[in-house]
């Protein structure tokens, strides 16, 4: 790790004005959870660390005319401790909560956990971000892969998006709130994400100088029935193999509108939208759910190492919605 | 009461073993007994390796301890009128063996000293061992058949050590080796990449390692008494360490119908197993 400047302000416009228009220039500092690691191992070089918790205005966390907006500084303990969140949203409280580690969740920022570097070993072996050799070739595909894509992955990129957020903010069609020199602007979250075509590119709609301030899920989602499924080993500390991340609007027992999005399978959250339009106007059973998992499923293009990850996607799918069916049968009966 | 002993703790007991011995072998209660051990001022013992630590510790400490009490009871026994071979340290008294009635209390014995010290020395000999214990493992397992997942849920390790001194460190030597056995079973595995000739899991989260939610129930049982504890301490740390793999994989095996040729059974080795026969 180089030497580098530590600097703590206390406005998102005095933030932005610390940044610069190279990513070498500064790194947005929020619990410090990934970053700190990546610097120490020499991943990331950064001549300025720029310290967002002290921005007041990332720390609230309130529904507004039915919409949900979270700060970007919020941590995932107060997420989980916010009354809404758990009852409205268990698609990403899960998430929050599946994380399993208290150090994680009291340390952690939302937008942090929207704006991590991607797991993949290569990577973080200091390969690079698309793992490429000195030819050109992909090291992933050639190497071990069991971990990497099986959608999304025809070209350079095939890491797997590791944020578990990204998935139930795309299920739930959230909005981003970027800041920059420039002004404001607000990014869905499915074009938040982005996969990287070459090097340099990064894996997110972010420039240099922006920071990401807030997180909303519009008014218009509240009331969707949504859960998520990850497949994971161990029951703490472990990134998931695969996970599905679901929301429905249902009217009565009949599936209106379904929104199933993948989770580490993709360089980017996965709109699983054959499976999705699938479902409407089907009711959730065990039935259609697994037949939902199938249709998430096609398509998918597994590397050398990697095929267990479909049959991951089919269970993560069925068990998503079957569990956002159980969210529903609460509800009905007067229930959290 | 000290004793003291080039030895070292590595959380496994040690030093609670060693002032077991001293205690017992002097009748006396074990907070009487401070231990030095973790300083090469002390008289040799060997590394913490190869689970020789207990029976290396145990023996030189009961024959120094027993070579000490020797010295004391020789001083005490013109004042008891018996032959030093009559008497015994029994509940913090030297006594006439089987007479509480005829005894010293241990300080006034200790008094018989005057000014100087009693010390004793004692050597582990070589025909102690730390093989030849036997143990028997058993496994609850619950597999995910869609997912591959394989959860223990109970996870049982009945061990033989010879002569056990102390079984509450013996228990949790047992505890650690099946936490690890469990770890090597289901997640532990060093990924070393053709291309690059790196280590790509170099760190603890993809060295993954159990956590306190993934070894279930874990029951130690200790073999004790007439047939074990006769054949004197026998190392313990790393026998029941061995058979955990073979006795999740045959759960696993017995709970889906198909083998798993491999550790560790992660997802994706269930999963092909189960592509080939089997339940699912």
């Amino acid at each position: 790790m180089d030497a580098f400047e530590y600097a703590s302000p206390s406005t998102v416009k005095e933030a932005i004005s610390l940044l610069g228009s190279d990513w070498e220039d500064a790194s947005v500092f929020g619990g410090g959870t990934d970053l700190i690691s990546l610097l120490k191992d020499d991943i990331v070089d950064t001549k300025r660390l720029v310290n967002i918790k002290k921005v007041g205005a990332l720390h609230a966390i309130r529904n507004e005319n039915g919409a949900l907006r979270i700060g970007a500084a919020v941590t995932l303990h107060q997420l989980l401790s916010a009354s809404d969140v758990r009852k409205e949203y268990p698609a990403i409280a899960d998430a929050a909560e599946r994380i399993g580690s208290p150090q994680i969740h009291n340390m952690a920022t939302v937008g942090g956990w929207l704006c991590q570097r991607p797991r993949c070993w290569y990577y973080r072996n200091g390969f690079g971000l698309l793992a490429l050799d000195k030819n050109g070739n992909s090291l992933v595909t050639q190497g071990d892969n069991r971990y990497h894509a099986i959608f999304g992955n025809s070209g350079p990129a095939k890491f797997v998006s590791p944020s578990s957020l990204g998935p139930a903010l795309v299920a739930l069609d959230g909005k981003i709130h970027i800041e920059g020199p420039r002004g404001a602007r607000d990014v869905a979250a499915d074009q938040f994400f982005v996969i990287p075509q070459k090097q340099g590119e990064r894996e997110h709609a972010l420039a240099p100088n922006e920071i990401v301030t807030e997180i909303t899920i519009p008014a218009a989602s509240r009331g969707m029935r949504n859960a998520m499924y990850e497949v994971r080993q161990k029951e703490g500390l472990e990134w998931p193999f695969a996970l599905a991340s679901v929301a429905l609007r249902m009217r009565g027992n009949t599936v209106e509108n379904a929104r199933i999005v993948l989770g580490q399978v993709a360089p980017k959250p996965w709109l699983a939208d054959e499976a999705s339009k699938w479902l409407e106007g089907k009711t959730i059973n065990e039935e259609n759910a697994a037949k939902a998992g199938d249709a998430a499923a096609q398509g998918a293009t597994p590397l050398s190492r990697n095929g267990y990850k479909v049959q991951l996607v089919r269970v993560s799918v069925k068990r998503a919605l079957l569990a956002a069916l159980r969210e529903s049968t609460n509800a009905a009966k007067g229930g959290a | 009461m000290e004793t003291s002993l080039g030895s070292q703790d590595l959380g496994t007991g040690t030093r609670t073993v060693i002032a077991i011995v001293t205690a017992e072998t002097l009748g006396l209660p074990v907070e009487a007994v401070k231990v030095n051990i973790g300083d090469n001022k002390y008289p040799p013992a060997g590394a913490s390796g190869g689970s020789t630590t207990v029976s290396g510790v145990s023996t030189s400490t009961r024959r120094a301890a027993t070579e000490a009490l020797n010295s004391l009871i020789a001083k005490v026994a013109p004042s008891l009128g018996a032959p030093a071979d009559q008497l015994e340290a029994w509940d913090s008294k030297i006594q006439v063996k089987g007479n509480p009635a005829k005894s010293i209390p241990w300080k006034q014995a200790c008094a018989k000293m005057g000014a100087s010290s009693i010390t004793g020395t004692g050597k582990t000999s070589n025909d102690l061992m730390s093989s030849g214990v036997g143990g028997v493992q058993m496994s609850e397992v619950e597999v995910d058949t869609e997912t591959g997942v394989v959860k223990i849920v109970k996870h049982v390790s009945v061990q033989d050590c010879g002569l056990v001194i102390d079984v509450r460190t013996a228990e949790s030597q047992v505890y650690g080796a099946a936490i690890m056995g469990i770890t090597y079973a289901l997640f532990e595995e060093k990924i070393m990449d053709q291309p690059t000739g790196r280590c790509l899991n170099a760190n603890m989260e993809f060295y993954k390692l159990a956590g306190i939610g993934d070894i279930g129930e874990i029951i130690p049982h200790m073999m004790t008494g007439p047939g074990y504890d006769e054949r004197g301490t026998i190392g313990l740390g790393e026998p029941p360490v061995i058979s955990p793999g073979a006795a999740i994989s045959n759960a696993v095996a017995n709970a889906i119908g198909v083998r798993v040729p491999e550790l560790p059974l992660t997802p994706d080795r269930v999963l092909a197993a189960l592509g080939k026969g089997g339940v699912a």
